[in-house]
């Protein structure tokens, strides 16, 4: 079977097998074997849940080392729009570029840029889905209904991300100053671990613009000695052109705000993304136009691989839109671009939740599953390492456990 | 010849607008572990979805049955009663009796009969004032 690549990776000598991951786990795909715990690959979506949750460190971020930057002729940092909230004030951002810069980069592209190219499009591609129409930003979100969901992939825009549409321009650009494209690396500074997946498995497609990305978490104190060290030194009339709809990208609502979407549902936390989606599969929300949704709280401030904290950096935009009150308006876009940023949003056929290839051997495992169901007793203790009874049954008939795991199946045969 | 198949069962409580839902959602899990295609899964669910909350919103209670073939889904949805009075007015896209309370959960569109008939490939309603609510769709699987 080709796995897709995933960047949740778990260190095993610091697991202690608490099940703490596999609780709180939003798509049940961790269980604990031998007091340790083991990631179902193919379910899960990288939201980074169980770093969070987990007190060893055992479950980490994998960094991105598919690439190596001095391999390149140019070097260009797509920073995500949350990097700029991070240092606890309003920063001028050409100086937090600067930062990022003295990392190693020849260009900081501004991403605000790139944002409300997508939103204007994305207001005129919304239409073309089915209400309530999906954004196809968030890459574990779009996993999710890809695995959960997949009679709901129709309804995610078909429009590239800002992150993609800068690669795209960069790349543009650089191939008109006369570079080839493998002379230029585009990297992007990511909040989250569903980035670094996404950069990576469309990676293995070959088709990508972007070349790897690495952790806010892992440049940040580099950066902000750069920033100490210099801030004092900038030109305060020297300021970069930031869009402040762009940086509302960065949290949850901030797509629909820059859209002007007036019926929209924003939503955040992957078990509140479950419902909003439970309830359009079951025709709620026809009349939404939008579902802006986050898989962290906050949105991307909430991401797993920012340091400060997520409700403080939302001050922090406020004080950046004070100060740059300024938003790009494009009337038209160009007709070339408006046709290559559209996608196809990202999915791989899955398997999703299949019991088995065929109808009748499927039906004949879930006859076996609900007999299982039927013995146990239904109390999700967890001892067993699966999530709940339930999931345990259909463990058991996909061959993942075997019924004497249980130990109250095994006290109630003595 | 449909040996095969797999039988669901729940009840549905009248009022119960916290758990009504649970059915159509236990249907979906079952179909998608049976590898029943996309646009199938999606109509059964919204189907069973609009007939279990008539239950909850219209009705004293009553109970669906989804039976799962590999060339077919049959639902039914029966229950105790009030019934309908004049079916052929409650089919019509946008009438509705719902309560202040229901209206307020945001039920009460009217489009709920309207749209089991537009899931189904084969919609048939019975009712009998006093007595009872009989709904059965069949959605075919291609
Ligand atoms: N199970 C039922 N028992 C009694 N009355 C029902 C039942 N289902 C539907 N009805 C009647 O038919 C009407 C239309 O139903 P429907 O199209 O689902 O719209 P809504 O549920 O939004 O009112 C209801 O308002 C109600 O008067
Ligand atoms: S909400 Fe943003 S930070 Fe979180 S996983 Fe999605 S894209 Fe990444
Ligand atoms: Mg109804």
């Amino acid at each position: 079977m080709k796995d897709i690549f995933h960047s949740v990776k778990l260190i095993e000598e610091n697991c202690k097998g608490c099940t703490k991951c596999m609780i709180n786990c939003p798509v049940e795909a961790v269980r604990v074997k031998n007091s340790k715990a083991v990631i179902y690959t193919d379910r899960c979506i990288d939201c980074g849940e169980c770093i969070r949750v987990c007190p060893y460190n055992a479950h980490v971020a994998e960094k991105d080392e598919t690439f190596n930057i001095e391999n390149f002729k140019v070097k260009i940092a797509i920073p995500s729009v949350t990097l700029y909230t991070q240092f606890g004030d309003y920063i001028n951002p050409v100086i937090i570029n600067e930062a990022v810069k003295s990392l190693g980069f020849d260009e900081v592209y501004d991403i605000t840029y790139a944002c409300d190219i997508v939103s204007e499009i994305t207001r005129k591609e919304i239409s073309k889905v089915p209400k309530p129409a999906i954004s196809p930003f968030c890459p574990s979100i779009v996993r999710l209904i890809n695995e959960s969901y997949p009679e709901l992939m129709e309804h995610v825009v078909k429009v590239l991300t800002p992150i993609e549409v800068a690669a795209y321009l960069i790349r543009d650009k650089y191939r008109k100053l006369g570079y080839n494209d493998e002379e230029v690396g585009v990297i992007f500074l990511t909040p989250c671990v569903g980035w670094i997946t996404k950069i990576k498995n469309t990676q293995l497609d070959s088709k990508s613009q972007i070349n790897g990305s690495i952790a806010i978490s892992d440049v940040y104190s580099k950066i902000i000695k750069f920033i100490n060290k210099n801030n004092k030194n900038i030109d305060a009339n020297e300021s970069a052109s930031m869009s402040c709809t762009g940086l509302r990208w960065a949290t949850t609502g901030g797509q629909s705000f820059s859209m002007h979407i007036k019926e929209h549902i924003e939503v955040d936390g992957v078990k509140n993304v479950i419902r909003v989606l439970d309830d359009i599969e079951k025709g709620k929300f026809d009349d939404v136009d939008f579902i802006e949704a986050h898989a962290c709280t906050g949105g991307c401030l909430g991401g797993i691989l920012l340091v400060d904290n997520p409700f403080n950096a939302k001050r922090i935009i406020k004080k950046y839109c004070v100060q740059l009150n300024f938003t790009n308006r494009f009337n038209r876009i160009n007709e070339k671009y408006q046709k290559d940023f559209l996608s196809d949003v990202y999915t791989k056929a899955s398997k999703g939740l299949r019991l088995a290839d065929d109808f009748e051997s499927a039906v004949k495992k879930m006859k076996y599953m609900n007999e299982i169901i039927n013995l146990l007793p239904g109390i999700d203790c967890g001892q067993c390492g699966s999530p709940s009874c339930k999931a345990f049954a259909e463990d058991v008939v996909r061959g993942f456990s075997t019924l004497d795991e249980c130990i109250m199946l095994k006290k109630g045969e003595k | 010849m449909h040996d095969e198949y797999i039988k669901l069962h729940y009840d549905v409580l009248s009022g119960d607008y916290i758990r009504g839902g649970e059915a159509s959602s236990s249907l979906k899990k079952a179909l998608m572990q049976l590898g029943i295609n996309n646009s199938v899964i999606r109509r059964a669910c919204v189907g069973c979805y609009e007939a279990e909350m008539n239950i909850v919103i219209h009705s004293l209670g009553g109970e669906i049955e989804a039976v799962i073939y590999k060339d077919k889904i049959e639902i039914t949805a029966k229950d105790r009663g009030p019934g309908i009075e004049n079916i052929n007015l409650a089919m019509q896209e946008g009438y509705s009796t719902a309560s202040e309370e229901a209206r307020e959960m945001g039920f009460g569109g009217g489009m709920g009969l309207p749209n089991m008939k537009r899931s189904s490939n084969n919609f048939y309603i019975e009712s009998v004032l006093g007595e009872y609510t009989l709904i059965k769709m069949i959605i075919n699987i291609d």
